[in-house]
């Protein structure tokens, strides 16, 4: 540790609530998502509305804003309301933040997410969903040469298979795991096994990755209740802390001028999170890279350290438990056991977030890693959103 | 060399981009089918996209600058579905979209489509080009392979 953290430890995670997830929730609103995710949250933390006097609502196309979410939830006395942007660890930095600063004491972190007119069907024939664009939204349609955020991932793809030599299976194994998990959580909606045959076999969206690389546009809400820890032992016997969390990103950062896979967003990521905590890879017992697209995976699994550039397909082989068709590093530690964005939903993190506070207070069910003391999550990509957070059991 | 259209006009020329007054110089360039980007009068270094001020040094004496256009391909994807363009037909076959390391300055980078070639030979490593095509009625920079002697 080189780095000052006196937030270590000092903020808690006490209230966790969602919706139920969906490829369509038919005729409700990001709105309504979001109020059923943060009363669920707010009575699993045991507070009252007036307690809470921090209200963060991320910035997710057709959300409520927090002034909204706090009208919805007549919340009578707010000291601290903020929209950050996706993806989840930004709202999760804000929240603690705010808190710790004495901005307020108790934070609702909620976020909502809808599928976009463009990501299915269902979601272009409902008339109230024609205004959400992601990223607050743009007059003009995009180009097809736009290296935009979601194209860059596979651009990058392909530098990464041309460095490394990197084969279809490496990939293939992201998915792999991914769907095997969310078969053991009743939330996740890819319910239905898949097979390296599937993948190899699935349509190609951009070439070199196809629809099963990219995680899958879902209807629902997460929410979360926050607060110092003091106040967290108080309100439940099993607070989880949140022992660092960070955002990070490097100057070149335009999606198509990033330097290198050698040093980006994740890197910075990393260097904070272990320059401020004692808690690394070889103490945690259960990993979240994020996975909205698998080679963000794969870059995680590398830059976290758990083995070199290029080796994450051959790791993702070597520590593969065959009985439950997914990796088990040094078979014990799950990566993403709620089946990540690709296969429980694309909450693009809070999934990763919400499963780490259920594996630490212990609620993970048949999916519950033994004695769970410490998550890491490697949240977001490689651009404008790389994040990350170390959470463990008080 | 055409005569510069005014923002109104330019803005006309181009409805589907998102044109700022960072990014007028760019695509004015382009009405004369001239990649300019931009350099700093300061420390000469080239940067892309436009930004306000040099990156590098902060200086906000920036000169849109014509670049050659040649450089070699360092990321490569192949579009079998994507946002619609008059010239782009995605049944006829994938399109690809590359992002080019120009010559004219390490990691300075431009991002387009590949014509000329059969989409099997648009590799990383290979050497482009730019030419133009027309979309919506103005020019288009694009890439295609590098012929040999040609400049």
């Amino acid at each position: 540790m080189a780095r000052r953290n006196p937030m270590r430890d000092e903020i808690a995670i006490v209230g966790v609530g969602s919706t139920k997830f969906g490829r369509d929730a038919g005729g409700v609103s990001p709105a309504s998502l979001a109020c059923e995710a943060a009363i669920n949250a707010i009575r699993d933390a045991g507070v009252e509305k007036s307690d809470i006097d921090g209200v963060v609502g991320v910035l997710e196309p057709g959300a409520p804003r927090a002034n909204q979410m706090a009208a919805a939830l007549n919340l009578p006395n707010v000291t601290h309301h903020s929209g950050p942007m996706p993806v989840a660890v930004f709202g999760l930095v804000d929240a603690m933040t705010a808190i710790f600063s004495g901005q307020c004491d108790t934070v609702l972190l909620y976020y909502a997410f809808t599928r976009l007119p463009w990501n299915s069907r269902s979601a272009a024939n409902d008339p109230f969903r024609r205004y959400m664009m992601m990223g607050g939204g743009t007059a003009k349609p995009p180009v097809p040469e736009a290296i935009d955020p979601a194209a860059a991932y596979t651009a990058w793809a392909s530098r990464y298979i041309h460095e490394y030599g990197a084969t279809r299976e490496d990939f293939g194994r992201v998915a792999l795991n991914m769907r095997a998990n969310a078969a053991r959580n009743p939330k996740a909606v890819m319910q239905f096994p898949l097979t390296m045959e599937d993948y190899l076999s699935a349509r190609m969206i951009r070439d070199p990755l196809c629809m099963l690389d990219m995680d899958i546009p879902v209807d629902g809400a997460d929410a979360f209740i926050l607060t110092t820890t003091e106040k967290a032992k108080a309100l439940t016997p099993n607070p989880v802390v949140i022992h660092t969390a960070t955002a990070g990103i490097v100057g070149k950062n335009d999606e198509d001028q990033l330097p290198n896979l050698s040093r980006h967003g994740q890197h910075v990521v990393i260097e904070a999170l272990k320059e401020r905590s004692d808690i690394w890879i070889d103490d945690v017992d259960v990993f979240f890279p994020y996975d909205g697209f698998t080679i963000i995976t794969l870059s995680w699994i590398e830059n976290m350290g758990y083995c070199p550039p290029g080796g994450a397909g051959r790791f993702m082989q070597e520590h593969w438990d065959d009985a439950s068709g997914s990796v088990l590093i040094n078979g014990r530690v799950p990566m993403n056991p709620h089946g990540g964005s690709l296969s429980e939903g694309a909450s693009r993190g809070t999934g990763h977030l919400r499963e780490a506070v259920t594996q630490l207070r212990g609620d993970a069910g048949e999916r519950q890693v033994a004695d769970a003391k410490t998550a890491l999550i490697g949240c977001g990509g490689f651009f404008f959103n790389s994040q990350g957070a170390i959470l463990k059991r008080l | 060399m055409s005569e510069p259209v005014d923002d109104e006009a330019l803005v006309k020329r181009f409805p589907w981009v998102q044109i700022t007054h960072d990014s007028k110089h760019l695509f004015r360039g382009w009405l004369d089918e001239r990649l300019l980007i931009n350099r700093c009068d300061n420390c000469s270094l080239f940067h892309h996209p436009p930004k306000p001020i040099c990156p590098e040094c902060w200086s906000s004496n920036l000169t849109p600058t014509e670049v050659s256009g040649r450089g070699v391909i360092h990321l490569a994807m192949f579009l079998r579905q994507g946002a619609p363009a008059p010239d782009v037909d995605y049944l006829k076959g994938p399109h690809p979209v590359v992002t080019v390391d120009l010559e004219e300055q390490e990691g300075l980078r431009f991002s387009s489509t590949v014509v000329g070639c059969p989409v099997e030979d648009v590799k990383i490593g290979l050497e482009v080009e730019l030419t133009w095509i027309e979309r919506y009625g103005s020019p288009f920079p694009v890439f295609r392979p590098r012929t040999e002697g040609a400049s």
